[in-house]
């Protein structure tokens, strides 16, 4: 891991690469907007700047033309960018058929998981590569929000109401870890609230899965 | 006759302050009020911001972080900008602007400044017996199971807060409808009564659905009622619903009279009339219109599903198009202009625009349903927020305070400290609120004490940030402090503007206008040409 975070982590899954591409055409619309407005500014203010010779500034009004065109233009774009939007909102709204689901529960101050074969672990998060995973979130107190930046996917635990996502994780990123922080306030020790999700070969998963279980019920059973 | 005439030599400071009604003391007593509270909102956020310094959170204890930034948000929303914008500059302009002696109901515009210090009072006070922790969004069932006093007193604060709002909402409506002088037609007035306008309608509309969700919290608290909790058939997210249903408004409420400040002030001093006067009256009135359909924008990983997200997700993107229409029109009023660098242009181009747009942007990002699953309730939000309300609203606020200072004051501020001033505030906006958005980006979570080592280095940076920032506030406020009482005397419009506010004395007489104005046309007339000096005389001689 870099020592200085400033830009998107990797991207674990497809859906999350989607996004960032997603994202670099927004970033590059609106940079383009911010640089051309800028540009103008400054380049305004100093070209027209009070002198002795330009003493007055133009007599003008206005232009309905230019008023119609950055009316027009901006709406156009924009509209743009929510119609391509809308894609990838259904994309990551529908899981695809037979997902390992993982019932997700926040804590104050820790995040529970209940896998499929009854396995039941406090802030380890393990996910088999290359099927798809889904996530049932609820809360058993008060919001939290279950966020995996690596998948750019978030969704708020709430008591009395389940919310979902899911992710299919690259199988070249098995054997790696990514942070599950709570991005929802949660009282005193919101930012204390973390698992670590680390990515396992199918295989792995499930052998992984069945030792667990096996562990915990022996300690439950002494 | 003669005793009717005679003004009393001096009125003790109870007569002249606290027993006022005249809309000029009430908005100065606003903005002194406002201006202190700036101060404890902004100790407040260099507290956060110290706590930042390192990743362990080593400053205060986590309880204690929470209860900062809580205070701070609650502070600058509600005490600050709000009140700033709308009770300060709305309550001395508009009646000026307009040609009316005062507001429409004077002992009402004096309730509502009392109810104000009142809720800004109570929180000042409580903060003694315990501090809101929740946020200043107060979510249940977090805010519910708070321990002590802090979110009720948090309620009653926001409720005379919002009360002061609708009194002085309504009070701006019938002024501006009924107490125009002769001939000052709707496309007559100011842009800055423009704003106000709208502004007024969105507080009337917005703040009683903030006083239902504040108030069902309170009950539930107390009383027993189970409206957000679960368990007993409640809905948490019906509390967001109401609560995002006032507060994206009410970000409108917090930059729409800012918006109208520079529509003011570019015309001045860049000697122009403003460019497109109906486009940037009637984009107010849209924002304003638009305003009331964005509001889920913020609830899109709340619970809803995500799908129903999309049709937010358009009215938020379109939104952006009166705001980006104001910008062009703007850019325009600078185009051919003969550009005064004076301190509140500096605020009102560079400090404004330069830094305003970069939130606009960023907010076109965070609209976006897939790219706000990716960022919501991360630092890019949070540098969003701040990019709009301090690069926005502060950088307006501050463009206005020195614009109008010496009508106020018949005085005028120290310029060179002016431009200090600005530029400590404009390096440190940049310094303390762009880092965030890398922290974001990165995955960093709003609200925490404590972070990953990795986000040292950008924390760092936005901590040295907010202590320029800190600075600036001083040399500001000192400058204003010091130039009220010491300043140069100024003649009655030393700007050269042309709103009706400048044809009175400085300060204005307590009846405004000795002779209601008439109104011919509005007030962005071209400026008379003047002939390119040979000499070097001062401009404007």
């Amino acid at each position: 891991m870099p020592n200085v975070a400033s830009w998107l982590p990797p991207a674990l899954t497809q859906m999350a690469q989607r996004v960032d591409s997603l994202f670099y055409i927004v970033l590059g619309i609106v940079a383009a907007f911010f640089v051309i407005v800028e540009v103008l500014l400054i380049t305004f203010l100093i070209r027209y700047r009070r002198t002795r010779k330009n003493r007055t500034g133009k007599g003008v009004h206005g232009n309905n033309l230019f008023e119609i065109i950055w009316t027009l233009v901006p709406t156009v774009i924009l509209v743009f960018m929510g119609v391509i939007s809308v894609k990838y909102v259904y994309a990551q709204q529908t899981p695809p058929p037979h997902p390992v689901v993982i019932k997700v529960t926040g804590h104050m101050w820790y995040w529970e998981f209940q896998y499929p074969n009854g396995l039941d672990t406090r802030n380890v998060l393990d996910v088999p590569a290359g099927q798809p995973v889904l996530f049932d979130i609820t809360s058993a107190d008060v919001i939290h929000g279950f966020y995996i930046p690596a998948v750019r996917v978030q969704q708020d635990a709430l008591p009395g109401r389940q919310t979902q996502f899911w992710m299919q994780a690259d199988t070249k990123d098995i054997g790696q870890s990514f942070p599950v922080p709570c991005d929802q306030f949660c009282g005193v020790d919101h930012s204390k609230m973390h698992a670590t999700m680390t990515v396992l070969s199918p295989s792995d998963f499930q052998q992984w899965e069945a030792s667990q279980l096996q562990k915990q019920k022996a300690s439950s059973g002494s | 006759m003669e005793a009717a005439m005679r003004i009393p030599a001096r009125k003790s400071f109870f007569r002249d302050w606290i027993c006022t009604v005249d809309h000029k003391k009430i908005g100065i007593m606003y903005g002194v009020t406002a201006l202190f509270f700036f101060l404890v909102g902004g100790l407040f956020a260099l507290g956060v911001r110290t706590e930042l310094w390192t990743p362990y959170g080593r400053f205060v204890d986590s309880q204690t972080y929470n209860e900062f930034y809580t205070m701070h948000a609650t502070v600058m929303v509600f005490l600050v900008i709000i009140p700033l914008l709308t009770g300060a500059f709305g309550n001395y302009l508009v009646p000026l602007q307009v040609g009316a002696r005062d507001m429409a109901f004077p002992r009402m515009n004096a309730l509502s400044y009392w109810l104000y210090l009142v809720s800004g009072l109570t929180l000042m006070i409580g903060m003694f017996f315990g501090m809101p922790d929740a946020g200043w969004t107060s979510y249940p069932p977090y805010s519910i199971q708070s321990q002590g006093p802090g979110i009720d007193i948090w309620v009653m604060t926001v409720h005379l807060a919002g009360l002061a709002s609708i009194l002085g909402s309504i009070n701006f409506i019938v002024t501006i409808i009924k107490m125009r002088a002769p001939g000052m037609t709707f496309n007559r007035m100011p842009l800055f009564t423009w704003s106000m306008f709208v502004t007024a309608f969105m507080q009337l509309f917005a703040t009683p659905a903030l006083a239902g969700a504040v108030t069902t919290l309170l009950l539930d608290r107390h009383f027993g009622t189970v409206f957000y909790t679960a368990a007993q058939g409640g809905d948490p997210m019906l509390y967001q619903h109401l609560f995002w249903f006032y507060s994206h408004p009410a970000v409108y409420i917090m930059i729409l009279p800012g918006f109208g400040i520079i529509s003011e002030v570019l015309p001045v001093f860049a000697r122009k009339p403003i460019f497109g006067y109906h486009a940037i009256a009637y984009s107010s009135v849209a924002i304003g219109f638009l305003g009331f359909f964005v509001w889920a924008h913020h609830m899109f990983v709340a619970g809803m599903a995500m799908s129903a997200g999309i049709p937010f997700m358009i009215s938020s993107l379109i939104i952006a198009v009166p705001t980006s229409v104001k910008i062009f029109n703007w850019l325009a009023t600078i185009w051919g202009g003969a550009v005064e660098y004076e301190v509140p242009m500096m605020f009102a181009s560079l400090g404004f625009i330069g830094s305003f747009i970069i939130g606009g942007f960023s907010g076109v990002i965070v609209a976006n349903v897939p790219l706000d699953m990716a960022l919501h309730d991360t630092y890019f939000v949070v540098a969003h927020i701040h990019y709009v309300l301090f690069g926005g609203s502060v950088m307006t606020i501050m463009a206005g305070i020195f614009f109008w200072f010496p009508k106020v004051t018949g005085r005028m501020f120290h310029k060179t400290w002016g431009y200090v001033g600005f530029w400590f505030y404009f390096v440190g906006t940049q310094v303390t609120f762009f880092p965030m958005h890398l922290l974001g980006l990165a995955g960093m979570p709003r609200r925490y004490a404590t972070y990953a080592p990795e986000f040292h280095l950008w924390n760092q940076v936005a901590t040295i940030g907010s202590y320029i920032l800190g600075v600036g506030t001083i040399i500001l406020l000192v400058n204003l402090m010091v130039s009220a009482k010491y300043g140069r005397k100024v003649e009655n419009n030393p700007w050269n503007a042309r709103t009706l506010e400048w044809t009175v004395s400085s300060p204005p007489p307590e009846h405004n206008f000795d002779e209601i104005p008439v109104v011919t046309e509005n007030p962005y007339q071209p400026y008379p040409d003047l002939e390119p000096e040979t000499e070097s005389a001062p401009a404007g001689a």
